[in-house]
């Protein structure tokens, strides 16, 4: 069973690092750091209390805000989405470039 | 607009007739009369003063001492030549029999031209006065048209009073008319303080001096003065609330609006009171009421009847049309001849016999007292399962029990006794009827009511496992009082009625019992500001501070790693001043932490995000161009 799920995680993580251009992958490096932030002060919540309950609520709702602007980015940019959004990213990346 | 107000409100007082009004809550009683009298024979050092005494103590019917001195005194202090001083000579002297004040042709001529248009009314009210008290001739017309006009230019109170009392001394056949009027006028101009008083805002020297006025004037003219018999009686109030007056004038007012009260053709305010507290029981059984004018003296002629009479309590009617007896100057009337029950009783007199009374129909709150027997007084100890039969101990009052009884945790001590009324043997419940246990060594005393059953029996159980805490489990002798009261009891009782001999379980047995403090200082309160919430360790905190922050290393990590670089940074104005915008939005981000309140980083925030919106705007539209150059 857990042989299954290990084998899924490597193939996916293969298939991931080989065809999802860089662009993405700096747009998900970032969505990582933010979802580690949020998921952090989470926990610290969690773990040691409420106090101070304002910071809390304000540092965690800045981390969802800006997770879900950097997904609707990704979204803008993957060139699997082309179709939806014509007007937008009508370049092609540069050489070299993102 | 006057007058129809005017109707309005006699149409509807005649309507209320009938219904017990307002009655005077303040009135001159004798030591007032004494008190005044007094006040206003001070002996005199001048004219003015000698004037209010003069006419003060006249006109309340005490006699003026020494005349000869008086006359001699007003002789020697009168200067013809002032008008303010032939008044008050003139007054003085025709209030004391027998004393003349020469007269000359200039007195008459400063006299008659005080009486015109230009004159003050204080003026014109002297040279009048002095004018008829001296017997000299008025011009009664040029009297008032002097007064009327300058009634509108003087329009106070004490002015238009002047201007009747003026009106007062000029013959009846004179064309008085319209001053009359002026009546109806200044009663409108009286304020009515809480349905009670009425007065001036002048005070009270203008309240009286008015009321004396204008039935000085109304029986000159013999017109029923539109004053209204509510409104007679607040005055009565304002003016007799006084018992102690400022000034000699204000006391010579007093006394006057006595006079014109308690003697005059059309309203005199009737006092009823009761001569001593107004109780009756056996050893008195008569009511005795005293009827008299404002001025505590007793009227002449007139009837008191009962009109009714009601039990408070069972709101029966115990009498009815029922005539008091003039006894000696008091009215007397035998209520206990009707047989009433002890308790409280709503009588309404009314006063009749002349037509000039004024708040003639009285409530009177009448106490009917009687005396107590407590009867079938038996006492018992009764076992609480009760297997063993009680053993009923009689004791008649006053004596004391000679046996004591003894009552332990296993049983209770009862009590049972009748209280009865000793003249008519009804069965009464008084207010009051407690059982006292008081113990002799400790001074420790105990109180309890006892209450009636339903046959009007009292009694009174003592559980004694039940009550220990009330006795703090002190056993002991215990002498057992009974207490009886009440308002309407001539003999309230303190019976001692038996020693109890108390034993309870687990006795403490404190050393000496602390009487209950309840007056002591109770212990300080310290504000408790409000706590700070617990903050956890700092350890932990900085820990996660860290642990927080190693998410953006790993970011840094992972974009150097793929190559992420910011080698395509062009060093123009726009680019350096988004990235520097965008640094200081962050940094105000960190002083709104530390510092700001929302208003000023709101305020910052729109400075520096204009800016780094331009900026920003400019440096991609360079971008923009610089790829399509490219391209």
């Amino acid at each position: 069973m857990s042989n299954s799920v290990l084998s899924v995680i490597s193939r996916f993580l293969e298939e991931y690092t080989t065809t999802t251009p860089n662009r993405l992958k700096v747009v998900d490096a970032y969505l990582l750091y933010i979802l580690l932030t949020g998921a952090l002060q989470f926990l610290y919540c969690l773990l040691v209390g409420t106090f101070p309950f304002n910071s809390f609520l304000s540092g965690f709702i800045s981390c969802v805000g800006c997770f879900i602007l950097a997904v609707c980015l990704r979204i803008q940019i993957n060139p699997q989405n082309k179709g939806d959004f014509l007007l937008l990213n009508c370049r092609e990346p540069e050489e070299g470039s993102l | 607009m006057h007058r129809s107000w005017l109707l309005g409100c006699l149409v509807l007082s005649l309507a209320l007739t009938g219904v017990p009004g307002l009655i005077p809550t303040h009135y001159l009683s004798l030591s007032d009369v004494a008190r005044l009298q007094s006040a206003l024979g001070q002996p005199f050092t001048d004219l003015e003063s000698s004037y209010y005494s003069i006419v003060g103590l006249t006109k309340l019917g005490s006699a003026v001492p020494d005349h000869d001195e008086v006359c001699r005194f007003l002789k020697s202090q009168l200067d013809p030549m002032s008008l303010d001083s032939l008044f008050f000579a003139a007054e003085a002297s025709n209030a004391i029999s027998g004393c003349e004040i020469p007269v000359s042709n200039e007195t008459r001529d400063i006299l008659l031209a005080a009486v015109s248009e230009d004159s003050t009314m204080a003026q014109i009210h002297r040279a009048v006065s002095a004018l008829s008290s001296l017997g000299l001739p008025v011009a009664s017309q040029e009297v008032v048209a002097a007064l009327t006009a300058r009634i509108k230019k003087e329009d106070n109170v004490m002015a238009i009073t002047l201007a009747l009392a003026t009106a007062a001394k000029l013959p009846q056949q004179a064309e008085l008319g319209a001053i009359l009027e002026e009546i109806e006028d200044l009663t409108a101009r009286l304020d009515d303080l809480g349905g009670l008083y009425l007065q001036f805002e002048e005070g009270l020297e203008a309240t009286a001096m008015f009321v004396s006025v204008a039935y000085s004037l109304s029986d000159h003219v013999d017109m029923e003065p539109p004053l209204k018999e509510d409104q007679v009686i607040q005055l009565v109030n304002s003016i007799f609330s006084k018992k102690s007056w400022d000034s000699l004038s204000e006391a010579c007012s007093v006394a006057l609006a006595a006079a014109a009260l308690s003697n005059n053709r059309f309203h005199v305010p009737v006092i009823v009171s009761a001569q001593g507290p107004a109780t009756v029981s056996h050893s008195q059984p008569t009511l005795q009421l005293l009827i008299t004018d404002v001025m505590s003296q007793p009227l002449a002629t007139a009837n008191v009847l009962v009109e009714s009479a009601y039990a408070v309590a069972s709101k029966s009617l115990i009498l009815s049309q029922a005539p008091f007896t003039l006894n000696d100057g008091v009215f007397e009337l035998n209520f206990m001849s009707s047989q009433p029950a002890s308790g409280y009783y709503q009588f309404t007199v009314a006063v009749t016999g002349d037509s000039r009374l004024v708040a003639n129909h009285v409530e009177l709150k009448v106490k009917v007292s009687t005396e107590v027997a407590v009867t079938n007084m038996d006492l018992s100890v009764v076992d609480k399962d009760q297997s063993i039969g009680s053993k009923t101990t009689r004791v008649d009052y006053p004596s004391k029990s000679k046996t004591p009884f003894t009552a332990d945790s296993h049983q209770n001590f009862a009590m049972s006794f009748q209280l009865v009324d000793t003249n008519t043997g009804v069965e009464l419940t008084p207010h009051q009827t407690f059982v006292r246990l008081h113990n002799q060594k400790t001074g420790q005393e105990v109180v309890f009511v006892a209450e009636p059953d339903a046959k009007n029996v009292y009694k009174f159980e003592l559980d004694t496992a039940e009550r220990k805490s009330e006795f703090d489990s002190m056993s002991g002798t215990y002498t057992l009082c009974l207490i009886v009261g009440d308002a309407t009891l001539d003999n309230p009782i303190l019976w001692t009625v038996a020693d109890v001999v108390l034993k309870f379980l687990d006795e403490e047995a404190p050393a000496t019992i602390q009487p209950k403090t309840l007056y002591v200082p109770k212990p300080e309160i310290q504000h408790l500001f409000r706590e700070p919430e617990k903050k956890p360790p700092t350890v932990v905190s900085n820990t996660f501070t860290a642990l927080i922050l190693s998410p953006l290393l790993l970011l840094l990590i992972l974009w150097l790693k793929l190559g992420a670089n910011i080698s395509n940074f062009s060093f123009s104005p726009s680019t350096i001043l988004f990235h520097a915008g965008h640094a200081a939005m962050l940094g105000l981000m960190y002083v709104y932490w530390t510092h700001l309140d929302m208003f000023q980083t709101l305020k910052y925030l729109a400075i520096i995000g204009g800016v780094t919106f331009l900026a920003g705007n400019h440096m991609l539209a360079q971008k923009a161009v610089k790829r399509t150059e490219k391209n």
